[in-house]
């Protein structure tokens, strides 16, 4: 008897398991479908900027522009980590770690001094608890970012590599190529990378340009530096969503196998209590003959 | 000589979506500068964005939109505007 009770206290207990894994994946995969819209709806302004940045930018002359420095020794640099607020998510928050957390050694080897700007409590939490020291910590941003989100992650930075206190910006975030593929990847921001212009439909010279290509680039460049970061931070957000359906998806099937082998031993074991009480009642009224 | 398209195409894109997409006759923007129209047929431009009002005109109809920052681009009788900042009015 104690026996077929304590397994019907455990299916319980794994049902009401399995009812909470299903409501999150349900809850995960109608955010998901939000998120990946706004990783769609963001792809025209961005692609839009690089093709005009692309058109005006004259390789030769980046030096001009202070966003495109590229410094002969890069001495500091600073890491954006970007992860989530919330865990079950699979190895979501683990694999942006683990792979910030390679970047950080490897400039480290190189002898460059790093800072740590971390979004999402994951993230500050583990490099909190290593003892390292996070120069800024932003756990206010939603799984629903902004532009405005961007440009306070970005203006900062930017500013400091135009100070030259920074000479490289590295933004560590989940690439968003499917729900089931968020691999985590580093893109840097800084010195920007300058997107190159494929088609060559006109040339810019004939473009009236006003007020002139360089102030109109040196005040779109800061644009795309914050679109970068605008896009990680959308990208990472759908990368989440997907990594937690993933995640209960899987949690939900194992429940549920474990639920037809925890009733499969509850019926025998129930099986075999009556099967012992009829052979002890028989066995009683053979005793009583 | 190329020859102009019937209308002009325009999109106005902001980070986060496209706010408008669509034929128009006319559009005025608030360049820098002051205000820039542009009608079919514009020589290609790239112009800087000052803030104020983006009027969008197709036969009697006029959308109108609120942008501060950005820029924008004529090729081909294609008019993007981009702007961090734009609002439908």
């Amino acid at each position: 008897m104690a026996k077929a009770r304590e397994i019907r206290r455990r299916i319980r207990s794994v049902e009401k398991t399995r009812q909470i894994t299903k409501t999150m994946e349900m809850v995960a995969t109608s955010k998901l479908k939000r998120a990946t819209d706004r990783v769609y709806a963001a792809r025209p302004f961005a692609q839009r900027l690089a093709e005009v940045i692309g058109r005006l930018l004259e390789p030769e002359l980046r030096e001009r522009y202070p966003l495109l420095r590229q410094p002969e020794r890069s001495r500091r640099a600073a890491v954006l980590l970007l992860t989530a607020n919330r865990g079950l998510a699979g190895a979501f928050n683990t694999n942006l770690i683990r792979e910030a957390r390679g970047l950080v050694q490897r400039l480290r080897q190189d002898g460059i001094e790093v800072e740590l700007h971390i979004v999402g409590k994951k993230g500050i939490g583990f490099f909190r608890f290593q003892r390292e020291r996070v120069a800024s910590g932003r756990t206010d941003i939603t799984d629903r970012p902004t532009a405005d989100d961007a440009a306070s992650l970005a203006d900062p930075l930017m500013a400091a590599f135009e100070r030259r206190e920074l000479d490289a910006v590295y933004v560590v975030y989940a690439q968003f190529r499917s729900a089931m593929s968020t691999p985590p990847r580093v893109l840097r921001v800084l010195p920007v990378e300058a997107p190159k212009e494929k088609r060559h439909d006109g040339h810019v010279h004939n473009y009236i340009l006003s007020p002139s290509a360089d102030e109109i680039l040196n005040r779109i460049l800061p644009l795309y530096v914050r679109n970068s970061i605008y896009r990680a931070l959308v990208e990472t957000a759908a990368a989440e969503q997907g990594a937690r359906r993933t995640a209960m998806k899987s949690a939900t099937d194992n429940a549920g196998e474990m639920l037809d082998i925890l009733r499969r031993t509850y019926n025998r074991a129930r099986q075999a209590q009556i099967t012992q009480e009829i052979a002890e009642i028989v066995g009683g009224a053979a005793g009583l003959e | 000589m190329i020859m102009p398209a019937e209308r002009l195409r325009v999109a106005v894109i902001s980070p986060e979506r496209t706010i408008y997409e669509g034929d128009a006759d006319m559009v005025v923007a608030p360049a820098w500068d002051g205000q820039v129209g542009i009608l079919r047929g514009h020589a290609p431009m790239v112009v800087l964005l000052g803030h104020g009002d983006l009027r969008i005109r197709l036969g009697s109809a006029e959308e109108q939109f609120f942008v501060a920052g950005g820029f924008l681009q004529v090729v081909d009788d294609v008019v993007t505007v981009l702007s961090e900042r734009a609002e439908a009015e």
